[in-house]
Parts: structure tokens; C-alpha cells; sequence
């Protein structure tokens, strides 16, 4: 592997490193992959691009069709995996490269980015967050609110460190003067690390289908058209405001409505398969709203319902006993009134006619995505993709968690999209293909 | 009673579930009376009667009981024998002169840092009513 | 015996702490506390600088317990257990104090009260201390291996891949043959591959592998021990053979729904029949699909026939599986058969993820969908020879709709098979649906309260093929690494019983969720005791004891009592 001629990059030569597996990303299915292989004693590299673990599950409120709150199944799984002797995690740290070598080692490139704290000696006391002068969007909270340059992630991150987002920091060295454990370090640089590893898990997740580029809907556009994202953020336990509202005026909404399917079963967006959560979080979400908002209206326009899995139909069910009023209704568009409601024109599949409802908050229930850049990384074998750009499968009814690559394995909605507890399965399998593959190494 | 003559509550909070819930209150800085102690447990449902009748024994006010609800790791039937408890106690209590309503309990999630610190101040507000 | 060498360590943690907390007015109130040897406090207590400092004091000074009162025990019990373990303390001598989160951080608008909270705090944490008990994990012989029972093609894959990964399996079939339902069937969807041939494949890769062992009509007559160290006898033929295994992987699969008799003419119409027999009709089919003599050109499908039921049936699940294989079907009468017309009478169908694309497929072969809701399903009549359904389609406005069709084809679920034998000799527990039930859906998705009994497949909850060979290989994982070692460990945090106390009544037996609870001889009495392979530590059987004979190791009365006594002052 050649190094990449860059002089602010320092390159630490660690190619006498081994683990015997690396993961490739940190959410749940990484984390359970991880856990598993090293209870069972390998030495396992668990990579992560984002500055804490834990995935998108750990931004949830709640989960279906149990209503356990996200948190609590998460952070437990968190930090048994950030204790584990065996495991090695690195945060802010991407692949770059995977050569497969003719040992059938795999010679791993990553890149380390840069917190521009020292890990170790930051206690998560926040005091630079409160002398930082820049703001901006939080991402961790799906941009409803702000944070500062200098910032810990979210409450319940693991690490549970800050970091500098050092393309809005001015700079100004406010966080360094007022940092009580001197752990601000502007001279760290970002590292190329390179090590060998006899077998590679994929759990590099899914992407957030991102409703901006289905213009009826006019998200971006109208300031009460959010994404289920979103809402679940303005109902988790560690949500931004005290209560749900709406963007545009911050009152709380009483006539609420969600789309389904957006961004899913729908080949105008180049994704013609069913997201397979959204139905159930959708479900989950209005639940949960009921309680918090009893006065609510809630309703649901959707085109099938997919409630197929273990105690799934019964929540539906539920929520229609609740009140929730299910619509079976293609949108056709959305339209804003002055006041910041919105009417949406849609054709009522039980009546035939097309319809106009006035509503004073839409959420869209965006669906999943593939996370396929991940094969970019793999140099000269190729990590093969399926039609619909998921990692392939090749063995898919009897070793489902083998790809196109001896040694390299995948976990979690890195194959297709899936819900907790399959994911959780997957990653186990996961963990039983690598465990096999390595034994017989051995 | 504290130096303030406030009440004095004792918690039970659970080791995995409730006590993270009062750390995340404390890591957020919502304030609650500083005459609330906390005892962390694996689980709700391991407390005995007998702890809850010393602490009023000693001098405490109140007793909260911070349960693990449907969230304990330990099975659905936590929350059923935890409320065994109480009742069991509430016996106990009634025996002694004291009121049931000195002993509460609530189900509290891991994240939970707002309702608990709002049910232990709602408690506090009728501890001190009672004792005017 | 009460611990007379306390070492307290009171951390500033910054000022995270100090800014608030008044460290020397705490240092003043505890100094003259009973038990306490040595009284420091520290910027950072899990510093690396402090934690030797810590160690060299223990040391030298022979301490017999210690108390960091700092931050929450969630962050760093690990780090200063691991201290008192480096100094040669045992680390459950050692408590930690929490006077961040619950005293300088929750109350930082009233620093004199968390100064005199923490107070108090450290002093509990220092009657904790004192009746500490030295406690040492203990380790019990197990067995790696596990009887996988049910050969089906779940249960294959759970014994190849514990085989592959070093464990050794006993592969328990109570029929003559191997592959389940999977066995009989053709074409599986989503792939090319034949049921018959993924189940042959499986067979041959498990006669592969030395280190399992394949019985048939054999069944589990008898089971005694705990996690790592079961004692069982299996029945195979009509001999009865013991052996031991560490675990067991029940992989025992579901039944089709049978349709009740005139259950939409089920029973009544020759051609009314159930999925699983349609699919056996089109694999032995060629050219022409022929039903009783009769050339089929239309084919009614009606759905959910067993799942989704209204107040009346047991059945509320929906079975997951059958939306897509019926379409399926469809899919392979219109690749095999000219001018077959299907017709899918159903509630929303529910063809999740990629499946979705099989339902474009037909739906661009011409299949026609109606949807009916339960209120008014579909009705089955006979007029003059021929079979008409009617329904009220949802998706045309309510429109009455009655066609003919040569076959009706009842759409099946999956239901839980009778198994309570089994399910007895385990103790599974059973879920509201009737499927076995797992501990926790999305942390222990395999794992059953029952330690050393995991559930994969479609005894679990209706399954494809792909998530029951994901969960029957996440079951394989989660059991090989707890046993891989040979070995396993007990958390010493267990309940214990006094037996002279203890005069067996049986409360506490009742209150284990995990069958930890045993009767054993004591005195010549029947008295209880733990079995420290199954106790978790949860404590659920202390408060319940009408002598008090129960203590929690960590959280005895003493202890407990300890710190109420010192939080009152």
C-alpha cells in the first residue's frame, strides 16, 4: 500500500498490529458483531466514522413494537462493547483501503481523523461549550437545533468526549483557556494507519432517504414538513425541546399527518423496494404522540401496511384501537397557507376521490437507503453490489452473511433494509460466518 | 430533616435503568432538592420492606421507589413484584401511623432525567405540605 | 467481619466537583468516621497518576477496603475495581461514591447543600464499605457442546455453524428425515435454489462434519443440570442414550394453519385447497397446470386464512412469510403455465424490503389484487359445478366483485407447533402468540430466561428461510461464545441463602424468573439454595422470604441498613 503523499498527513506505520477481524462501522449490528467475536476471544478493530458509537439506534425514542426506550437497550450494548478487552474501537476513523494479499491477510488503510482533544483527558464536563462563540446546525439532532464548534455529540455519545468541527472553528482559543483538564490540542493531524487483519465485517448501516428532491412534498421548502427523523429526535427522552412542536412558529401541533412510503417503493427516486421500518415507526411514532399530545389528530396516509413481524400486527392494531386514523391514499402534493399549515391533495383509495385535509405538522416517513461506498475501499478483489446497490449476497438462503469476497463478511441493513431484531440476528450470523472462516485458519 | 428543615427523601434507584436516569438529570443540570438521597439496587423488585421501615425509622420522610417498569433486564415480571413490595410495606406503614403516601413509586427509563426529577420535586412539595 | 482500613479518596474532578462540593468540608465531617485509615482527595481520581498513587496506598498501608467518591458508578466501578485488583485487594472491597451526577452537578445552584449531601453520601459509602464482603468469581466446568434439536433447515444451520466454529453438536430430529417443510419444497423465492436441494446441501454438509451427530426419530425423554452442564437422555429408535451437552438450540420449527372445515369451503370444495399444496401442485405439474382432471385457468388466492384473526380466533400475528409466497406462487404458474389468470383477494399486502419487487413482477404479469377487509371477507359459492368469490374490493371503492375461479387457493400461515412436552422439559416460556418466547427482543433476540436454552427459527415467530438461517447462526453464536472456553465464569453478585434460617416454604423458588432457586438437606431439614450457574443477581427473591434467609452478595442488610443509618443522620 502506498502512502498517500500529503505532508500534513502524518503516517504511523502499525502494519505489525493484528486483529483478526476488523468492523467497519459501529451501530448496532457492528457493535453485536464485534461483541460476539470477541467473546468468543479474537482481537477485534471496531472502526467508526462518526465521532461516537452507537449508529442511528441510539438517537431514537423508542422502539417498536415493545415501546422500550431506545436509550436504554442501546447504551447498555455501548458500553459493553467500549469495555470489552478484546475490542479496539477507534472513532472518527474511515477506511481508505483493503487490499487483499496473497497470505489472505487483509492490509487495511484508515484514516484518523482528527478531535482535536485528547480522548483520554477529556471528562465531558462541557465547560468550551459554553465559551465557544460559533453556532451551528446540530446534526445529531437532525438540524432542529444548534450546537457549538466545539461540542460533545449528544448526551448519551460514547465516547463521551468533545470534539472540534474544526470548519466552523474560528480558532479563537476561548476552549483551549477555559478547558479545567488542558485537553484542547489544535496540532493534532490526521493519520494514516495501517495494519493487517485475517477477515473484514461490513456493517456500515444505511442512508436516510432525504425527501428534499420529491419537490410536491416541499420539504425544505415548507417549515412544518419535517422527517420522521426528526420527529423521533423531538420525542426522545434526550430531545431538543420540552415538547414536540413545529418548526415554523414553535407551537405544539394538534392535526398531524404522516406520508408513508417516502423515498420507498417509488422508482421515481431510484428505489423501488419497500424500507421495511417505516410502516412500524410511523406506527410507533403516533403512539407515542397520542400520549404525549391526547388531543392530537393523527393521521397516517399509506398505501400498504407492512406490520409483519414478531408482535407487529398487534401494535398496529393498537394504535388503531388508540385513535390513530389510517388513510389508505396516494399524496398527490402538499400546499402551505399563510399560517404555516399545510393542505395535502391526495386520492382516497376507499372512496375513490381525490381528497383535500388540512394539517397543521406532515412528517414524512423517509425510507431507507443503501450505504454502498464502502466498496470503493476494497482495492483489488471486488466487494460486489446487488441490483438495488446493497452489498450482494451470493449465498443468500444458507450463508447469508458471505459476499463476493473469501474473508469479508456483512451485517445489518449493509445488505438490505431491516428493523432491530433482525439486525441483531444478522449480526450474529455475522459473527458465526467470521468465527468459522477464522478457525479454520487456525 | 436536613439543616435546611427541608424533608428528607431516600430513593432506590436501580443500578442499569433508573439510576442512569437521575445521572443524565444531574449531567443536564435540572436541579431537584438536595435532601434526596439515592441507594442504587440491581432491581426494583430486591428491596426489602425492611429497608423502607428503617428509613422512616431514621428520620426519612419519604421513600421513592424508581423502578425499572418493562425496561428491566431482569423479566416482565419486575414491575409486579416490585408493586408487591409496596403494598407489602404500605401494611407495614399503616401498622407504624405512617401514611401510604409517604412511600411513592414510579416506573423511570434510563433517560428518563425529567420525569424523575419532576416526580421526586412533586414528591418533596407534599412531603413539606404534610409536614406543615 | 467489618472492614477496620478504609482508604477514602474524595476527587475534584476538575472542578467539576470542587466548584460546587466543599472537598475540604467533606474531608472535615468524614476524618474522625469509624473504620477510616487514610483520607486524600485528588483532581482526578482516574487519572493514571492517581491510580498508582492508589495502589501504593493500599499497599503499603495494608487497606482491607476503599472509597472513591467521585462520579457515577456507571463510568468508572470498572477502573477502581481494577485498581484494588492491581494492589492485591479484593475489587468488591471497593465502593464508589456518586458526588458528581447526584451532588455537584444536580444540585449547582445550592452548593452548601451538595456539600452537605456529598457529606453524607461518603459516609454511606463508607458503612457500604465497611461491611464488605471479599467475593470471588467462581468458575464451573462446561461443556462445549449442544444438542440442536430439529433437523429442519434451520436447525442444520445452527449445527453446521456451531461445528464450524469448535462445538461439538447433537443433532436431535424427532422425524425419520431431515429439512422440515423445507425438504418438500420447490422453488423458494427471492433465489433460483429448490427447497429440496437447499435441505440435500444442508444434509451433506452436516454429514461433513465430524463433531456432529445426526440422530432421527429421536426425542429428549429426560433433562437435568444447569447452563454448561446438562444431563439428558435421548430416545432414539427404542433405545435411550445419556448424554451431556452445555446448551441446547431449539430449532423445532412451526405448522401450517389447517383451515377449519367450510372455512371458505375448506373441507367442503375439492377445489379449495391450502398454499403448501398448490405449491406441491405446480412443482408436479408440467405444460398445463391440471387440478383433478381439470385444466386451470384461474386461480383465486384469498389471504391471511389463519393470521390476522378478529376477537374470535387465536391467531392475531400476522405470518409474515406467506404475502410473499403465494405471490411467489403466482410468479411461478405464470413462468410455467400459458393463460393462467390469478387472482389475489387479500388485506394489504405485505411484501417487505426487496420482496417488493416479486409484487411489481406480478402485478406486471397481469395478476389482478382485490383487497377485502375482515369485516366482510370473501365468500366462496358453488353454482352449477362452478366455484364463485365475491368480495367487496376496498381498492375499487367498495365494489361488489364476484368472479369465477377453477381453484381456490387458501394463503396459510404459519401457527406454533404443538410442543409442550418440550416445552415443559426446558421450561421455555411462551409468548402471548403461543411461538416460544425470547428474554428480550432486541438485546437477546436467541436467548430465552431459561440459561443455556436458546430458540432460533420459526419456533420463535413466523420466518422466512434467510431470517431463520440468520437467527439459527445468531443462536449458534451467542451459545459458542459462552461456552468456547470450556469454561465459564460466575458473577459472584448472587443471592444467598442462610440456612439455618431458612425453613423451605417455597416463596422464593416461585419469585426466580431464572430457576435458580434448588431444595437441598440442611440439618435434616429441606432448606433452599441457590444454583449459582442460573442466578443472575436481580434479587427478586429476597424481599419475598418470611425469615429473611435471603441476602444479596453487595447489597446485604447490613450494608443497606448501613447507608440508611448514615444518610439519616
Amino acid at each position: 500500500m502506498e502512502a498517500t503523499n500529503n505532508d500534513s498527513m502524518n503516517r504511523s506505520n502499525a502494519g505489525t498490529t493484528d486483529y483478526d477481524v476488523l468492523v467497519i462501522g459501529a451501530g448496532i449490528a457492528g457493535e453485536e458483531s464485534a461483541l460476539k467475536l470477541a467473546d468468543m476471544g479474537f482481537k477485534v478493530l471496531l472502526i467508526e466514522k462518526e465521532p461516537s458509537i452507537g449508529g442511528k439506534m441510539i438517537l431514537l425514542s423508542k422502539v417498536f413494537p415493545t415501546l422500550d426506550c431506545a436509550a436504554c437497550i442501546t447504551t447498555p450494548k455501548v458500553s459493553e462493547t467500549a469495555r470489552h478487552p478484546n475490542i479496539t474501537i477507534l472513532t472518527l476513523a474511515e477506511a481508505e483501503s483493503i487490499v487483499k494479499e496473497e497470505n489472505n491477510l487483509f492490509s487495511v488503510t484508515f484514516k484518523k481523523h482528527p478531535r482535536y482533544v485528547v480522548e483520554n483527558d477529556c471528562t465531558g464536563c462541557q465547560e468550551c461549550e459554553t465559551v465557544c462563540p460559533m453556532v451551528v446546525k446540530d446534526q445529531f439532532q437532525f438540524n432542529l437545533v444548534a450546537r457549538k464548534a466545539i461540542y460533545i455529540p449528544f448526551n448519551i455519545a460514547n465516547p463521551r468526549v468533545a470534539l472540534i468541527d474544526i470548519e466552523n472553528c474560528t480558532l479563537c482559543g476561548a476552549c483551549e483557556q477555559k478547558c479545567p483538564s488542558n485537553c484542547i490540542d489544535f496540532t493534532q493531524k490526521e493519520e494514516l494507519v495501517n495494519i493487517k487483519v485475517k477477515s473484514v465485517i461490513v456493517a456500515t448501516g444505511f442512508k436516510l432517504f432525504d425527501p428534499i428532491s420529491i419537490e410536491r412534498y416541499g420539504y425544505g421548502r415548507y417549515k412544518n414538513v419535517i422527517t420522521s427523523m426528526q420527529m423521533e429526535r423531538e420525542l426522545a427522552p434526550t430531545r431538543p425541546f420540552n415538547s414536540v412542536l413545529r418548526p415554523s412558529d414553535g407551537k405544539v401541533p394538534d392535526k398531524i399527518a404522516y406520508i408513508f412510503c417516502t423515498g420507498s417503493r417509488d422508482h421515481t427516486v431510484g428505489n423501488p423496494i419497500c424500507s421495511q421500518v417505516c410502516c412500524m415507526y410511523s406506527t410507533k411514532q403516533a403512539q407515542l404522540l397520542m400520549g404525549a399530545l391526547p388531543m392530537a389528530d393523527i393521521s397516517l396516509y399509506y398505501i400498504n401496511i407492512r406490520a409483519f413481524g414478531k408482535g407487529f400486527n398487534e401494535f398496529y392494531m393498537q394504535a388503531k384501537d388508540m385513535g390513530a386514523n389510517y388513510v389508505k391514499g396516494k399524496i398527490g402534493s402538499i400546499s402551505e397557507k399563510e399560517n404555516g399549515n399545510l393542505i395535502l391533495r391526495y386520492e382516497d383509495i376507499v372512496t375513490g376521490k381525490v381528497t383535500e385535509k388540512e394539517h397543521d405538522l406532515v412528517v414524512l416517513s423517509v425510507g431507507l437507503l443503501a450505504n454502498h461506498e464502502i466498496t470503493k475501499v476494497f482495492k483489488n478483489e471486488k466487494l460486489e453490489l446487488d441490483a438495488l446497490k446493497y452489498i450482494k449476497q451470493p449465498d443468500l438462503l444458507q450463508s447469508p452473511a458471505t459476499t463476493s469476497i473469501k474473508g469479508v463478511f456483512v451485517a445489518g441493513t449493509a445488505t438490505s433494509p431491516m428493523d432491530i431484531p433482525d439486525t441483531i440476528m444478522s449480526a450474529g450470523a455475522a459473527a458465526s460466518e467470521t468465527s468459522g472462516y477464522l478457525n479454520q485458519w487456525s | 430533616m436536613a439543616s435546611n428543615g427541608q424533608p428528607k427523601i431516600l430513593v432506590f434507584s436501580t443500578e442499569k435503568i433508573s439510576d442512569p436516569a437521575l445521572d443524565l438529570a444531574g449531567l443536564l443540570k435540572k436541579h431537584y432538592p438536595f435532601t434526596i438521597y439515592t441507594i442504587s439496587v440491581p432491581c426494583s423488585s430486591c428491596i426489602k420492606p425492611r429497608w423502607i421501615m428503617r428509613a422512616f425509622d431514621k428520620g426519612f420522610s419519604g421513600v421513592f421507589i424508581a423502578a425499572d417498569g418493562t425496561d428491566c433486564s431482569y423479566g416482565e415480571s419486575c414491575g409486579e413484584k416490585t408493586s408487591q413490595v409496596v403494598t407489602t410495606t404500605h401494611q407495614l406503614m399503616r401498622d407504624k401511623g405512617l401514611k401510604p403516601s409517604q412511600l411513592k413509586m414510579a416506573a423511570i427509563c434510563s433517560v428518563c432525567a425529567e420525569p424523575v426529577v419532576k416526580h421526586l420535586t412533586g414528591f418533596m412539595k407534599e412531603l413539606e405540605k404534610m409536614q406543615s | 467481619m467489618t472492614k477496620k482500613k478504609i482508604g477514602v479518596y474524595v476527587c475534584h474532578c476538575g472542578g467539576n466537583i470542587s466548584d460546587y462540593v466543599d472537598i475540604e468540608k467533606v474531608k472535615e465531617a468524614v476524618k474522625d468516621e469509624a473504620n477510616v485509615y487514610l483520607l486524600k482527595n485528588t483532581l482526578f481520581a482516574c487519572s493514571d497518576s492517581s491510580q498508582k498513587e492508589m495502589v501504593a496506598d493500599i499497599q503499603t498501608n495494608e487497606l482491607d477496603a476503599i472509597v472513591v467518591a467521585s462520579c457515577s458508578p456507571k463510568l468508572h466501578v470498572p477502573t477502581f475495581r481494577g485498581v484494588a485488583q492491581r494492589a492485591g485487594m479484593n475489587p468488591y472491597n471497593y465502593v464508589q461514591v456518586n458526588i458528581r451526577e447526584q451532588g455537584s452537578w444536580a444540585h449547582s445552584d445550592n452548593p452548601k447543600g451538595a456539600t452537605e449531601k456529598a457529606i453524607l453520601l461518603v459516609k454511606a459509602g463508607i458503612a457500604r464499605a465497611a461491611e464488605s464482603e471479599a467475593l470471588t468469581s467462581s468458575k464451573i466446568p462446561a461443556a462445549n457442546v449442544v444438542a440442536v434439536i430439529g433437523a429442519g433447515v434451520g436447525g442444520m444451520r445452527s449445527a453446521i455453524a456451531l461445528a464450524d466454529m469448535g462445538t461439538e453438536v447433537y443433532l436431535i430430529e424427532k422425524e425419520k428425515n431431515v429439512g422440515g417443510h423445507v425438504a418438500n419444497f420447490g422453488s423458494l423465492f427471492t433465489t433460483d435454489k429448490m427447497g429440496y436441494e437447499l435441505s440435500a446441501n444442508l444434509l451433506s454438509e452436516v454429514k461433513k462434519r465430524e463433531n456432529i451427530k445426526l440422530f432421527t426419530n429421536a426425542e429428549i425423554v429426560e433433562k437435568k443440570g444447569s447452563i454448561g452442564n446438562f444431563d439428558i437422555q435421548v430416545k432414539v429408535d427404542n433405545d435411550v442414550l445419556p448424554l451431556h451437552v452445555g446448551a441446547f438450540v431449539v430449532n423445532t420449527g412451526f405448522d401450517s394453519y389447517q383451515p377449519q372445515q367450510g372455512e371458505y369451503g375448506f373441507g367442503e370444495q375439492t377445489n379449495v385447497i391450502t398454499l403448501p399444496e398448490f405449491k406441491k401442485l405446480i412443482d408436479n405439474s408440467s405444460e398445463r397446470l391440471i387440478f383433478n382432471g381439470k385444466a386451470i385457468k384461474k386461480v383465486a388466492y384469498i389471504y391471511c386464512v389463519g393470521s390476522r384473526q378478529n376477537d374470535e380466533g387465536d391467531n392475531k400475528y400476522c405470518s409474515r412469510y406467506c404475502c410473499t409466497a403465494a405471490i411467489h406462487a403466482s410468479v411461478q404458474v405464470n413462468k410455467k403455465f400459458k393463460d393462467v389468470t390469478n387472482l389475489h383477494f387479500n388485506r394489504g399486502i405485505r411484501t417487505y424490503g426487496k420482496q417488493e419487487l416479486l409484487y411489481e413482477e406480478s402485478s406486471k404479469n397481469g395478476d389482478i389484487y382485490l383487497q377485502f377487509s375482515l369485516d366482510s371477507i370473501p365468500e366462496i359459492t358453488q353454482k352449477g359445478g362452478k366455484t364463485f368469490v365475491k368480495v367487496k374490493d376496498i381498492l375499487s371503492a367498495g365494489k361488489e366483485v364476484e368472479t369465477e375461479a377453477d381453484l381456490v387457493v387458501l394463503v396459510t400461515g404459519m401457527v406454533p407447533r404443538e410442543n409442550s412436552k418440550l416445552a415443559s422439559q426446558l421450561k421455555i416460556p411462551v409468548g402471548r402468540d403461543n411461538f416460544f418466547n425470547e428474554i428480550h427482543m432486541k438485546l437477546r433476540p436467541v436467548e430465552t430466561v431459561i440459561d443455556g436454552v436458546l430458540i432460533a427459527g420459526t419456533c420463535q415467530s413466523p420466518k422466512n428461510i434467510l431470517e431463520t438461517m440468520n437467527s439459527s447462526m445468531a443462536a449458534a453464536a451467542k451459545i459458542n461464545s459462552v461456552l468456547t472456553k470450556g469454561e465459564m465464569t460466575l458473577d459472584p453478585t448472587l443471592a444467598k441463602i442462610n440456612p439455618s434460617q431458612c425453613t423451605w416454604c417455597g416463596k422464593c423458588a416461585e419469585a426466580c424468573p431464572f430457576d435458580a432457586i434448588i431444595q437441598t438437606e440442611f440439618d435434616g431439614r429441606i432448606v433452599a439454595k441457590i444454583n449459582e450457574a442460573n442466578c443472575k443477581g436481580c434479587g427478586m427473591c429476597t424481599p419475598v422470604c418470611p425469615t429473611d434467609a435471603i441476602d444479596l452478595a453487595g447489597f446485604t442488610n447490613a450494608q443497606i441498613e448501613g447507608m440508611i443509618d448514615a444518610l439519616a443522620e
